[in-house]
């Protein structure tokens, strides 16, 4: 069961960034920027001050639950494209959720909301997993398409039954109770105690999947599902539940960022942090302890070029192409790298017989 | 005679991290049958692929009929004269005979139009000329194996083949069919002067039908020798390497109490037909039932429902007295049954899993494995792995590495250990050495029969006949889900074969 450490992904890991960050700077250059004034900028939106710090530590968190919940499903062979959904409505349940008990202990409030967010989540994600196991309909699709159900469930819910009072304020719903959200660790900052249940959640998720026997036959399902049900494993329902775990880690998310951020729903909770998360799962190639150390870095990418873009003026979309170059190579690199494999093996092979042929004729 | 039909100068073949050919040269003479036989790995389909063009050699020449081959690629080796039927069979099962042959040359009628009844036309001359009968206008897919044989032979005539190379013909086919392709080769060499190259490794039928034999070991060619001055024996010890015993089995032991009954049972297979029709049988401790049919007439589906990887449509499967109808097989391996599935890619391993993986699954929940219900004790797993890595002597590069990258054979080693070491008290055996070359099945054999030996019952299926024979204390056959007769030894390979083409043994009632 020992993995060795994996060189060989280390390697292309970083000199795809590399590359990544020197078309990076070609492309910088064509528009007019200097390119080592925008990257410094960029580090120095990132750690320049306590409050940048927070926001990535925070933003860091986001990506490593949504990663791992992509890698739960995908540890099994199920892959699912629909956290977005799963974290929407997690955030706009588990909010109106403490709207409603307002008046209660925050001891009944919160974890009567991470209840809710969890179950929305995992119920929202049972449905294509119980789809895909049962009748064979693909996830991917399933997921997909649910994911624009759920931002319209959310929208209407915002804007209809759940709006607040507030005449100015379209498509959210009441704040909170102050008395239910979470403490900020670093005023100004996205940062909350969120982050203390996001580790544990992590170091969970981590030893499940790499220490247990389930996890152990997770992994035995997402390889050859035929030969895990052959070898005696409950198939179908060790997919459906990590589906659904999958889709409550989602919602769960959803609810740390209106507790720990928002304080409210509204459709800005996620732009789009289920896909980033996903993207880092696939750069990780599904690797759990890669997805928390890729979090950390994208996160910092992506801050820092938010920062970037205020003090240097170079708009933060770099962080996008960046991030897409490295997937473009990360991509590649398998194939790459067999080719290069197969060359030089051949060249070798090639070697052997006419070293073999000159001992002959000698 | 000795007009050369095919050379081979120095041949050389790399592949990645394998040399599949190394330095082969080797003169196949016009107008004789050359077997070429060696174990699994050996290089025999790789060399006849570069002489079909379909591997570029990284060394070496080829000449056929004295002329070099300069461009490797299958459509110049058919317009040089050479055809090859595969293993598996490259037809399309919908179309007709006719249709088949013509394909890739098909006759026109205005340059656009396909010209079917010239197709047939053009076919009944070939069946005629050659004397292989078959129906030009009939479907491919209702053909038997034989006869769609019959059909990739005459593909090959039809494209002007006159080197004919044969890839394992007799792998699928019943001893009838058998004998009836060895008339055909013997037909097409004396009226036509064809020359044709089998690949086997059964040796008996290169003693039948060839004029010489080549035998490769490691992808060198090691001797090539007159049929007529070698043996068996002979042969087989040139295969691998050092004098073979194929010894006797001990089989001690009286069969005991019943631990596998099937009663009227009836499976349908993935297109909805009817594949297991209404069978019964019974195994007992100390007992292998052996299955001899050709594929495809039921026996996959029966083993499939016996262990729960199939639902049965109706009648019982009863595992050592409990009803194990319709269980799914984790509760039916929990009833004391151990399973080597067929098709060990698909079913009996993890290809992206490692060895130590490989070798645990279904055991991951016993205690030892497991601390506190959940922990793994990935040390003790680890242990256990390089234990049974070494009792049942599989080689590769350790149990870290996955199972992907083995050969066939250590795979199938690793299905067989895991298995074995179940310690069931019944086991169900399919194609225990398919892939496996010869040292390797010796083992294999030696390990069921100790499980026999132990009191296990075992049902054992396989397309080698002689595994069957070799193993079995009682042989059904099954044809079209039925058994079609049931014998105890001495087995007579005639009645056996005979029973497999569906002739019904006569008033005595099959199985128990």
């Amino acid at each position: 069961m020992k993995k060795r450490f994996n060189w060989g992904y280390l390697v292309s890991l970083l000199l795809s960034v590399l590359l990544a960050f020197a078309i990076g700077a070609v492309i910088l250059v064509i528009a007019g920027f200097d390119p080592l004034q925008a990257y410094a900028a960029m580090v120095d939106g990132a750690f320049s001050n306590a409050r940048h710090i927070g926001d990535f530590l925070e933003y860091a968190m986001v990506l490593c639950l949504t990663g791992l919940a992509c890698v739960l499903g995908s540890r099994v062979g199920i892959f699912n494209v629909g956290g977005e959904g799963q974290l929407l409505l997690g955030a706009v349940v588990s909010c109106q959720v403490g709207v409603w008990l307002a008046g209660y202990s925050a001891w009944i409030a919160i974890p009567a909301a991470a209840l809710a967010a969890m179950a929305v989540g995992g119920f929202y994600a049972l449905i294509p997993g119980w789809l895909k196991v049962k009748v064979k309909v693909n996830e991917v699709i399933t997921t997909i398409m649910l994911n624009t159900i759920a931002a319209s469930i959310c929208q209407y819910l915002a804007k209809g039954p759940w709006k607040n009072t507030n005449k100015n304020m379209v498509a959210a719903t009441e704040k909170l109770d102050p008395r239910f959200w979470f403490k900020t660790l670093i005023p100004g900052s996205g940062l909350s105690t969120a982050i203390v249940a996001a580790v544990v959640i992590t170091f969970l998720t981590w030893y499940v999947m790499q220490k247990t026997s389930v996890g152990y036959e997770m992994k035995l399902t997402g390889q050859n599902p035929r030969f895990a049900f052959f070898s005696g494993i409950k198939t179908d329902r060790i997919v459906i539940v990590c589906m659904v775990i999958s889709g409550a880690m989602c919602g769960l998310v959803g609810m740390f960022r209106v507790y720990g951020v928002e304080h409210l729903y509204r459709s800005s909770i996620s732009n789009q942090y289920y896909f980033e998360g996903l993207t880092v799962a696939m750069i990780a190639h599904y690797d759990p302890v890669t997805v928390i150390f890729l979090s950390f870095f994208f996160a910092v990418l992506k801050i820092g070029a938010q920062g970037m873009e205020l003090s240097a003026g170079v708009p933060n979309q770099i962080y996008l192409i960046i991030q897409t170059v490295i997937i473009f190579f990360m991509a590649a690199e398998s194939g790459i790298f067999a080719s290069l494999r197969a060359g030089s093996q051949r060249r070798k092979a090639r070697a052997d017989i006419r070293r073999k042929e000159g001992e002959g004729h000698a | 005679m000795d007009e050369i039909a095919v050379r081979f100068e120095h041949v050389s073949m790399a592949f990645p991290g394998v040399l599949a050919n190394d330095d082969v040269s080797l003169d196949i003479r016009k107008g004789e049958v050359f077997a070429l036989v060696g174990e699994n790995g050996a290089g025999k389909s790789t060399l006849m692929n570069v002489l079909y063009g379909i591997n570029t050699p990284t060394d070496g020449k080829v000449f056929i009929r004295g002329q070099e081959v300069t461009d490797f690629d299958p459509k110049t080796a058919i317009s040089m004269g050479v055809g090859m039927v595969h293993q598996h069979f490259m037809l399309v099962p919908s179309f007709t005979v006719a249709q088949n042959i013509v394909l890739s040359r098909e006759p026109r009628r205005g340059r656009i139009f396909f010209d079917n009844a010239a197709a047939e036309r053009k076919t009944r001359e070939l069946v005629e000329e050659y004397g292989l009968e078959v129906d030009p206008a009939a479907p491919v897919e209702e053909l038997s194996v034989g006869l769609q044989q019959r059909v990739e032979i005459l593909k090959t005539l039809y494209r002007g083949a006159e080197i004919l190379i044969l890839d394992e013909p007799t792998a699928v086919l019943t001893p009838q069919e058998t004998e009836e392709l060895f008339a055909v080769i013997r037909r097409v060499v004396r009226d036509r002067g064809m020359t044709v190259i089998i690949i086997t490794h059964k040796l008996y039928e290169v003693m039948a039908i060839s004029d010489r034999v080549g035998v490769m070991r490691k992808g060198r060619l090691v001797g090539v020798r007159d049929t007529a001055d070698v043996d068996e024996k002979t042969l087989a010890s040139m295969m691998v390497g050092r004098p073979m015993l194929y010894d006797e089995l001990e089989k001690t032991g009286v069969p005991g109490e019943e631990l596998i009954r099937v009663r009227d049972l009836a499976v349908r297979d993935n297109r909805g037909l009817l594949a297991v029709d209404h069978l019964s049988l019974s195994v007992r401790a100390g007992e292998v039932l052996g299955i001899a049919a050709i594929e495809g007439n039921g026996q996959s589906e029966l083993l499939e429902a016996i262990t729960g990887m199939r639902k049965p449509e109706s009648g019982t499967v009863t595992i050592r007295g409990a009803d194990a109808t319709g269980k799914s097989p984790g509760e039916i391996r929990a009833m004391g049954l151990a399973h080597v599935p067929e098709d060990r890619l698909a079913t009996g391993l993890s290809r992206d899993g490692t060895v130590t993986e490989n070798l645990l699954a279904g055991k991951q929940r016993q205690s030892q494995f497991n601390r506190f219900g959940f922990h793994q004790r990935t040390s003790t797993v680890e242990r256990y792995a390089r234990e049974l890595y070494e009792k049942f002597d599989i080689r590769g590069a350790g149990t870290d590495v996955t199972a992907g990258s083995m050969s066939g054979g250590n795979m199938q080693k690793v299905v067989i250990a895991r298995e074995f070491s179940f310690d069931a008290p019944v086991l169900i055996v399919a194609q225990p050495t398919r892939g496996v070359d010869v040292g390797a099945i010796e083992f294999i054999h030696g390990q069921i029969i100790d499980r026999r030996n132990h009191g296990c019952a075992i049902l054992l299926c396989s397309a080698d006949l002689d595994e069957v024979f070799r193993l079995s204390d009682r042989i059904i056959t099954l044809y079209e889900g039925k058994i079609t007769g049931e014998f105890t030894g001495p087995f007579s390979k005639e009645e056996i074969g005979y029973r497999m083409t569906g002739s019904r043994q006569d008033e005595k009632e099959a199985a128990v």
